[in-house]
């Protein structure tokens, strides 16, 4: 059988799984079994067992319940609230008006965390509830959140600048400063959309009420000092050294107790509910991240990755149509497998075709994450997306509806960097 | 047949091309009878998961850092115990001993080693230049395993736990001032960006090792069989003299980059070794009688 | 047996949210001796041996135990946009198949899982970090966790045959 037609049974049986209504990571393992059995020679349980268990007790994977639990904590104190009261004068004015917090959070929490799932968690536990209830449009905060979260993966620290900086052998520090403008761009972006939709159709956003004076914004900004205060402890046990990044979302579970019981209305009640919340929520996220590695671990068995890319490989195109390819490609990978996944089984094959016709492999990592980031919001497995139906109950296909925008502007990004590639190269060039 | 074979690190570092070759030579002279498929940076499964998964056969043949398994044997770790054996040559006579002892702990896990190649010789990377152990003393200092720790301890540093991808950002926020590692992982890491100076102290020189199912191998045809291990000869041989020309070509390329290269001075060198000696002691009372058997032989030499 | 099921995923989900936890404060604690060493300078540098591996294994401890509480909580993702628009009996005979084969995979990834272990006790197979952990000690827990996940989607699909209809309602609005 050639690998299109294994591609596309296995394609079908994952929808089949799916549509069924078999849970997520089940539904990977499943297909992964199924192509180990019929299109690899390993014996299938014994890998099921040891990628259980080498994906589950990863040190840079601790962060995420971390940080989930700082989200809860902030939810059920003042805490979040007091942040969105805080903003709504400030932003009253501005076309978008509050949905731009879900844009700004997720690339302020991004410079914290490196994971898109735990950007989308941590910000969505607070966002959602707050502006559904202050009447935003659902499609529009369901979007920016799933859209914006991507963030996590390019603003510095990014989990996957990490794995392709090993992979490839370059430094991660570079890798980190080069995603800092792309990472703006798109902030940029996203939040510019928003105000357009916002000019185009000014009845969607609700008004935030009276227009205030200077005095009363300022007095209205009182209540943002604590998570300020949050905001500055995290970043700053970072860049003083005396955490490392995984570290510090520690440091962040820590502030948001000592914040929430110092504003009032927290007990120890709401700590326990909020722990007990975070353990389902990263359960959850843990349990699909094992199914995607399964899944990898298959598709590398079976070779199918590889030999597609090898097969653009023959093509010999020119710089611009290889991109071009391999965008589509990743597309169509980055549907049903995650980003990473599809970063690790591929490096090797692609890394010197793109060297050949001379990309900037700096560059392409940059590029590369991009492209992850579109995946984190296709369905049917985008982890953004499996993370928003957790915190919302609303099925990923209405999740990645809301999203299809920010996936087309996170296209424009990849052209946008690819027309102008010193976006990514000129911060990275001056460390000299 | 196809065999899987796992390696943890990525396409460029040599240890992966040099196996690359292997698996070329073995293609080449069984005429295809076996294919060696290498899926590199960790790619079919993590790091600590490589030896498990060739011992129960879920691929016949993978690779990893000998000395990760020193908390099982001590045996295993003697090529990481700092200024035991410095040069390539001492390495060399350190393997020669450590082999038949290592081969019998594994076969008791059904592996059998095909062959064991070094990564250069640990430096010392720093801001400013370290003149003598007194130097180290309140630095700093990057300690990920059990050995580095007592290192820093002995040398009266502060040891620190760095993750391998946070070193940059440790180093530029000050979280560690100090490291000891090769001048492969300092050059492909950018080290200049973060340090100046490289002090060539080769406090050891730890090894990767290419390890495969036993029973898979005995089921191959004789002719395979001897192929696959003139195979592993020839890219044993190869790997040394790859990883003493990367030596050079790492500390040059660091040094294009305004690093100091620095050769250390006596004063550090007794120092070092002191420390090395007394670590040393330690291990002795860690390792079983084979492991203490590898010492002598090697001290024979 | 109704109420001795439902203690038992409480434990899990207990256990499991005591390892996260402890995670934080092990991390926390790190930090804590990070900021006494920049103050009191090298004199005061104290580690925690190993923190990484224990938050590692920690996290294993947590993501395995919680897999029942959360499947009984209507956590875990899977795609109803087909399921809910099926007639009630469809669902129901969909919902006793998807638990069928949710209990199938869950048993087969448990039987290995304690193979896996088996392996690891029977090696001596050891953490690589400052302090050598035995790795089946860590390794239980996912034996564990996976055979709680096991025992609950059996139970649910019991509970399902006899009530006549879908018991696990998905969190949030659906
Ligand atoms: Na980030
Ligand atoms: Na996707």
């Amino acid at each position: 059988m050639s690998d299109p037609v294994i591609f596309s049974i296995l394609l079908g049986v994952l929808l089949v799984m799916l549509a069924a209504g078999l849970w997520v990571a089940l539904s990977l393992m499943a297909l992964a079994l199924v192509a180990l059995v019929f299109f690899a020679n390993a014996p299938q349980g014994l890998v099921l067992a040891t990628t259980l268990w080498g994906n589950s007790h990863s040190w840079t994977l601790a962060a995420l319940p971390l940080f989930i639990l700082m989200g809860e904590i902030l939810l059920r104190s003042r805490l979040s609230n007091d942040m969105f009261s805080g903003l709504a004068p400030w932003l009253g004015r501005v076309p978008g008006r509050l949905l731009h917090v879900n844009v700004l959070g997720c690339a302020i929490f991004a410079a914290v965390s490196g994971s898109s799932a735990a950007t989308a968690a941590t910000i969505g536990r607070m966002s959602v509830p707050e502006l559904e209830a202050r009447g935003y449009p659902q499609s529009l905060i369901l979007g920016t959140l799933a859209g914006s979260a991507t963030l996590g993966l390019l603003i510095p620290p990014s989990i996957i600048l990490i794995v392709y900086g090993v992979a490839t052998e370059q430094s991660i520090a570079r890798l980190f400063v080069a995603g800092i403008l792309p990472g703006l761009m798109l902030v940029a972006m996203f939040a510019g959309y928003v105000g357009l939709r916002a000019l185009m159709s000014p009845t969607i956003i609700p008004d935030e009420g009276v227009h205030y004076t200077v005095r009363q914004k300022l007095a209205a900004s009182r209540r943002l000092i604590p998570v300020m205060l949050l905001i500055i402890g995290v970043m700053g046990s970072i860049y003083t050294g005396v955490a490392s990044p995984t570290d510090a979302a520690a440091v962040g579970v820590v502030l948001a107790v000592g914040l929430a019981f110092a504003s009032g209305g927290f007990g120890w009640r709401d700590l326990l509910a909020a722990l007990m919340s975070a353990t389902r929520t990263s359960c959850m996220i843990a349990f699909i991240l094992m199914g995607a590695a399964f899944l990898a671990i298959s598709m590398g068995f079976t070779g199918i990755p590889r030999n597609l890319a090898a097969w653009i490989g023959t093509m010999e195109l020119s710089p611009y149509a290889l991109l071009a390819v391999l965008t589509v490609f990743f597309i169509v990978l980055g549907c049903f497998l995650d980003g990473i996944s599809v970063v690790v089984l591929t490096t090797s094959i692609i890394l010197p075709m793109v060297q050949a016709v001379g990309i900037d492999t700096l560059w392409f990592g940059i590029y590369l994450v991009l492209v992850v980031e579109m995946s984190q919001i296709t369905p049917p497995v985008g982890f953004n997306l499996f993370v928003i139906q957790g915190l919302t109950g609303i099925d990923i296909l209405r999740v990645a509806r809301a999203a299809l925008p920010f996936f087309g502007l996170l296209l424009l990004g990849v052209l946008l960097i690819t027309m102008f590639p010193a976006i990514v190269t000129v911060l990275p060039n001056a460390m000299g | 047949e196809t065999w899987n074979m796992p390696v943890p690190y990525g396409d460029t570092t040599f240890h992966t091309v040099n196996i690359r070759e292997f698996a070329a030579d073995v293609a080449t002279a069984t005429d295809g009878a076996l294919e060696i498929e290498v899926h590199s940076a960790g790619s079919l499964f993590p790091h600590p998961e490589i030896k498990g998964a060739v011992r129960s056969r879920q691929v016949p043949i993978g690779e990893f850092l000998l000395s990760r398994l020193s908390n099982e044997d001590a045996a295993y770790g003697i090529d990481s115990q700092p200024f035991l054996a410095t040069s390539y040559e001492d390495a060399k006579k350190l393997w020669d001993a450590q082999k038949p002892v290592i081969t019998e702990l594994m076969a008791e896990e059904d592996l059998m080693p095909l062959f064991s190649v070094p990564w250069p010789a640990q430096g010392l990377y720093t801001n400013g230049e370290i003149a003598t152990v007194d130097d180290l003393s309140g630095l700093r200092f990057r300690a990920y395993n059990a050995a580095l720790e007592q290192f820093a301890q002995l040398a009266k540093a502060a040891p620190v736990q760095v993750e391998a991808p946070d070193i940059a950002q440790a180093f530029s926020t000050g979280q560690v001032e100090a490291m000891m590692t090769s001048p492969s992982t300092g050059a492909n890491s950018k080290a200049w960006d973060y340090v100046n100076t490289y002090t060539a102290v080769d406090a050891w020189l730890p090894k990767n090792i290419v390890v495969v199912n036993k029973k898979m191998f005995d089921r191959l045809p004789e002719d395979v069989q001897a192929a696959v291990l003139d195979a592993a000869a020839a890219a044993e041989t190869r790997g040394w003299d790859m990883s003493a020309a990367e030596a050079d070509e790492k500390k040059a390329e660091m040094e294009a980059n305004g690093m100091a290269i620095v050769a250390p001075s006596d004063d550090l060198m007794n120092g070092l070794k002191a420390i090395g000696a007394t670590m040393m002691d330690d291990w002795k009372t860690s390792a079983s009688e084979a492991g203490q058997k590898i010492l002598t032989d090697y001290e024979a030499k | 047996m109704r109420r001795g099921l439902d203690l038992l995923y409480l434990a899990g989900g207990v256990a499991a949210a005591a390892a996260i936890a402890l995670i934080c404060l092990v991390v926390t604690a790190q930090v804590g001796l990070n900021i006494l060493a920049r103050i009191g300078g090298p004199g005061y540098s104290y580690t925690i041996p190993s923190y990484a591996d224990f938050a590692g294994f920690l996290l294993a401890a947590a993501s395995f135990l919680a897999l029942a509480p959360t499947l009984r909580s209507g956590v875990h993702i899977r795609v109803n946009l087909l399921t809910s628009r099926l007639p009630d009996r469809a669902t129901w005979a969909l919902e006793l198949l998807v638990l069928g084969v949710g209990a199938a995979l869950s048993g087969y990834a448990c039987f290995y899982a304690i193979n896996l272990t088996w392996e690891s006790w029977d090696f001596g197979d050891m953490s690589t970090g400052m302090v050598a952990i035995p790795l089946w000690i860590p390794q239980l827990a996912m034996d564990a966790g996976l055979a709680l996940l096991t025992i609950a989607l059996l139970d649910t699909l019991l509970e399902s045959l006899r009530a006549g209809h879908a018991i696990i309602a998905d969190a949030g609005e659906a």
